[in-house]
């Protein structure tokens, strides 16, 4: 018995809770629905797709709060980059308009950045004001009007086309996914992040450049959320200052309910990927279950209060 | 109607001068494309297409753009004909306003193989990559309000459910007329924005001013694209016109501040007239205060009529473009009638009319 206890330590609880949780969900979801078309590959492959941003958007998330910082601002980021790259399409070819859309990701994350990091203001209100004011700028920029996006090449990569018969939103997420986790678990940078996040002090100490960490990591934030908002984009063939206004908490939900701590030094990138799929899961079935939409809300609620519950739960003990 | 199904999270409009604006010089209310309107009624099914309609067991799909007062009466009303039709409806989404949410819901309803989906596209411009995986597997759409850009009647969709614009706009303007004795200043405050279901309301209401009570007068004119600013716009008019006997305006969010900004200064005499239906609105009104008539239209039989549509365009009859649910002007007397014949429930027990 001691023994296993001794095994079970060595495992990150708050990681197997989330794989433990996903699978329940979707076996659930299996039964139920089997009739329904849950199990059909387009319906598995729509979950994915329809995820693709959410992910990318959660995997600068896992840095941010590893870190012990927050960024509000990325969904508004999300509309900015959209619009930017929309418009800058319409007169130059379309690898400048990502360019210009990333850009102006980075851009924002290094004046949030900056002010976090030198200027010393805490994330959560640095962020807090460019979320309002990044709103406001997405609807100034285009006077409300949505903008098309007729690039077949552009849409191709950023939505609906596929490689080697992979659909290119699924393969920006195994991408992502792939990269983040890389960075995160096996460079400097990941572990200067972890250090900062469990103590910033200590880390200083360590000779850790924590401000330029800081500055780093919501660049980075900010820039996926440009690239979030350059998917959407694509897969709608045009933006909307909309587009990602509702996904902060999504986001955030996602990463911690994948075993990140809100407060710093623990994260996960492949948790917050099953974190993403699992919320993208949960509208599908919820939806396929021919729920009305108010008892939608209220499950996917409880599904996730559980969810976080059993995540931090596990954490502290 | 209620212009909130056009409103974001924010406090602005979206998707103005997204549909060409087309001309009033009739009194029909034209659709998106300037289609001209057919009463939502006309639409019945003769028993043999009722029972042709039952042997297909046919499924639906409502993928809405919002949750709100008025998006669940239209809900209500397309679910209700949908039963009566033996249609059983699969799923229902809420987009938030969010047209890539609206692209997961409708792909996510198509893992079920509705036969019809009833749909109000939160953005028409990107709304084309949001149905076409509809159109790709051969499920059927019939649209309320507007339609994603390039859809064309009969191939793409069936057709097009929506509100009667110019009776909701001529109705505010008889109730006001009315209760004004058909003499007395106005002013107009409309919606400054190319958009054709407020344009439409607006532009008929002062018609209906200008060509049917010769004794009254629009003294004032303002020109409103965030709704909190009719608090201010409301003051400037009366400070101008101290006297000044009513005021229009454009949507029911904004009339609230412009009733705010009567009673804090005190004003008890200029009466509001408006469109869409309030609960605050309404609860001044049947209290006699500033509001005197609340224009609404049949958002119930918005609904029905898309199911009945959407039910012929099934069995392959033809169905005309677009067509207008009625309207209905709402003062004191008619609270009950009116809240039934637009949201078909009982007014919130606030009201005290019950």
């Amino acid at each position: 018995m001691a023994g296993k206890l001794s095994t079970l330590k060595g495992i990150d609880p708050a990681q197997y809770v989330v794989y433990v949780g996903f699978l329940l969900i979707f076996a659930a979801f299996a039964v139920v629905l089997r009739d329904d078309g849950f199990l059909t590959t387009n319906n598995l492959v729509n979950i994915v797709q329809q995820t693709a941003p959410i992910t990318i958007m959660a995997i600068g998330m896992v840095f941010v709060l590893t870190a012990g910082e927050i960024d509000l601002s990325i969904g508004s980021v999300v509309a900015i980059a959209a619009l930017i790259a929309a418009v800058v399409m319409r007169s130059a070819p379309w690898p400048v308009a990502v360019a210009a859309g990333l850009g102006a990701g980075a851009a924002i994350g290094m004046v949030n950045g900056l002010l976090v990091a030198y200027v010393r203001l805490p994330s959560f209100l640095v962020t807090l004001a460019s979320m309002g004011l990044l709103a406001g700028v997405g609807r100034w920029l285009t006077n409300l009007q949505s903008v098309p996006i007729v690039d077949d090449s552009y849409t191709a990569i950023f939505g609906a086309g596929a490689l080697f018969g992979v659909p290119s939103l699924i393969v920006w997420t195994l991408v992502g996914t792939a990269v983040g986790h890389f960075v995160f678990r096996e460079t400097p940078f990941g572990a200067h992040v972890l250090a900062t996040g469990d103590n910033p002090r200590a880390a200083r100490a360590a000779g850790i450049k924590v401000d330029r960490l800081r500055l780093g990591v919501l660049v980075l934030s900010s820039t996926l959320a440009a690239l979030a908002g350059l998917l959407y984009a694509g897969r709608l063939h045009g933006a909307r200052y909309t587009l990602g206004e509702t996904d902060l908490l999504t986001v955030i939900a996602a990463v911690i309910v994948g075993g990140t701590r809100l407060n710093g030094g623990s994260g996960t990138i492949i948790g917050a990927l099953i974190g993403s799929l699992m919320m993208g899961m949960l509208n599908n079935g919820l939806i396929l279950m021919g729920l009305s939409v108010a008892e939608q809300m209220m499950v996917r609620g409880l599904i996730i209060l559980a969810a976080v519950a059993l995540t931090l739960r596990e954490k502290t003990r | 109607m209620t212009i909130m199904r056009f409103l974001s999270t924010g406090t602005v409009l979206a998707g103005f001068a997204l549909a060409a604006l087309p001309a009033f010089a009739d009194d029909v209310t034209k659709g998106p494309h300037g289609e001209t309107a057919t009463p939502g009624e006309s639409i019945v099914l003769t028993p043999d297409q009722q029972a042709k309609v039952k042997a297909g067991k046919f499924t639906a799909g409502l993928a809405w753009h919002t949750t709100s007062d008025w998006s669940n009466a239209v809900d209500q009303g397309a679910k209700d004909e949908f039963a009566q039709l033996g249609i059983t409806v699969v799923a229902t989404t809420d987009a938030g306003f969010d047209a890539a949410k609206q692209k997961n819901d409708v792909e996510t309803i198509l893992a079920k193989k509705p036969s019809v989906i009833i749909s109000l596209p939160v953005d028409p411009e990107t709304a084309p990559e949001v149905y076409k995986p509809a159109l790709a597997v051969g499920t059927e759409l019939v649209f309320i309000d507007n339609t994603p850009k390039g859809f064309e009647y009969g191939k793409d969709y069936i057709t097009i459910s929506t509100a009667d614009l110019v009776q909701m706009g001529a109705k505010a303007g008889e109730a006001l007329g009315t209760n004004l004795g058909g003499k007395g200043t106005v002013g107009y405050i409309f919606h400054d924005a190319d958009f054709y279901v407020t344009n439409q309301r607006d532009q008929s209401f002062k018609k209906t001013i200008e060509t049917k009570f010769p004794d009254m007068k629009i003294v004032a004119e303002q020109g409103l694209a965030d709704p909190t600013r009719a608090e201010e716009i409301a003051q400037a008019f009366v400070t101008k016109n101290p006297n000044l006997d009513a005021i229009y305006v454009t949507w029911a969010e904004p009339a609230e501040f412009v009733l705010a900004a009567l009673r804090n200064s005190g004003n008890t005499h200029t009466k509001i007239v408006t469109l869409d239906l309030s609960e605050p609105l309404a609860l001044d009104m049947v209290k006699g205060g500033n509001v005197t008539a609340i224009s609404a239209d049949e958002a119930y039989s918005i609904g029905t009529t898309a199911a009945k549509a959407a039910a012929l365009g099934l069995i392959g009859e033809k169905v005309p473009p677009f067509l207008a649910a009625g309207a209905i002007a709402i003062t004191k007397d008619n609270v009950k009638e009116g809240w039934n014949a637009s949201l078909h429930r009982d007014p919130p027990a606030s009201l005290g009319v019950q």
